[in-house]
């Protein structure tokens, strides 16, 4: 990762960041819709995120053991087990599924 | 899920450090083996500060494409930290400069168990106890592997690659107890889903906000967003009614 790359990834998030904070969150808590709106982004990020850990390889949808592992932690939010146990299951049973497979 | 969206608990604090920790360690490793030095790899880790970002800007190396894409990409994913602090921002209240080291801290679990609270004061408390969790573990992580990346070897062998989804999971688990929430998540799922195979490294992740749009959209459209709210309404076979997030 040359020193170029990390000085303009870091100042380019910072500068989202920022005007997100100070000028797009507080433009949006002004009208309820829009605030809803600003309520409900993490959810959709999130999501996607985990999409993108869970099933992308090399810019290809890819399924393998990562799937075993968020299924695994799904079951296991969904049954309310506290986030340690859903974090250690869900690498157990990703690991598992690779030593099988 | 996290015990309660309201009241996170040590034990939570504690999961969410060892999840960094996996995460720091799985970047560390990663820049390592690709004979990216010691010094660079903290500093990145430390300046970039991002771990979604700095495995896009390595993945389009591994592809042989230029740094510019690579910083491109890396930037793409980074972006969503600015979505999730338009989310902060509107919630968030206090003086401007704790403000703007809150949107500098904005990442995936501190912002998205951070709006799960309803009093202004919990959700600072929880947002920068959450920040300080991932800033130990994050960095713990990092050194751990630089200094031991040859004796770890590949951190998927043991499934550490699995454990930072699973803590999204459980972060977005209340969240999506309530049908918009539900919407929005699985909306921006489906949206990523679609456009990894076609799109730029980091687009869909930003795409997937539209998700929220999406939800917002079925919420005025049904006049309800809260899941349980409209179970209430509908009687439901024992045992199968959902909590209030």
């Amino acid at each position: 990762m040359s020193w170029i790359a990390i000085v303009v990834l870091a100042v380019g998030v910072a500068g989202q960041r920022l005007i997100g904070m100070f000028w797009a969150g507080p433009h949006l808590a002004r009208q309820p819709i829009l605030a809803r709106l600003a309520d409900l982004l993490p959810a959709a990020v999130i999501a996607g995120v985990i999409v993108q850990l869970t099933f992308m390889s090399e810019s290809r949808l890819t399924i393998d053991g990562r799937l075993v592992g968020l299924i695994v932690a799904c079951l296991m939010v969904w049954r309310r087990a506290p986030l340690a146990l859903v974090v250690v299951a869900a690498a157990a049973a990703t690991a598992l599924a690779r030593l099988i497979a | 899920m996290i015990t309660g969206p309201h009241h996170p608990r040590t034990a939570d604090y504690l999961a969410l450090v060892f999840s960094y920790f996996a995460v720091g360690v799985t970047v560390s490793v990663a820049m390592i083996e690709r004979e990216v030095s010691a010094t660079t790899t903290l500093v990145a880790a430390l300046v970039v500060y991002s771990a979604t970002s700095e495995l896009a800007f390595l993945a389009v190396k591994d592809a042989d494409g230029s740094t510019m894409i690579g910083v491109l990409s890396g930037w793409l994913v980074a972006s969503r930290f600015g979505l999730l602090a338009v989310s902060l921002g509107a919630r968030y209240a206090g003086p401007v400069m704790e403000r703007a080291g809150a949107a500098i801290n904005s990442f995936d679990p501190n912002v998205g168990l951070a709006i799960q609270q309803s009093d202004p004061q919990e959700l600072r408390r929880v947002f920068w106890r959450v920040t300080l969790a991932l800033m130990i573990g994050w960095w713990i992580g990092s050194i751990v592997g630089v200094v031991l990346g040859d004796v770890i070897g590949d951190g998927r062998a043991w499934g550490l690659d699995a454990v930072f989804p699973a803590t999204l999971v459980a972060i977005i688990g209340a969240l999506v107890r309530r049908r918009d929430g539900l919407t929005a998540a699985l909306a921006g799922a489906g949206i990523c889903c679609a456009l990894i195979p076609i799109a730029p490294g980091g687009l869909p992740i930003l795409a997937s906000a539209l998700g929220a749009v999406f939800a917002l959209f079925v919420v005025a459209q049904t006049g309800s967003g809260d899941r349980s709210a409209a179970s209430a309404a509908k009687p439901q076979p024992s045992g199968s009614e959902e909590e209030p997030a």
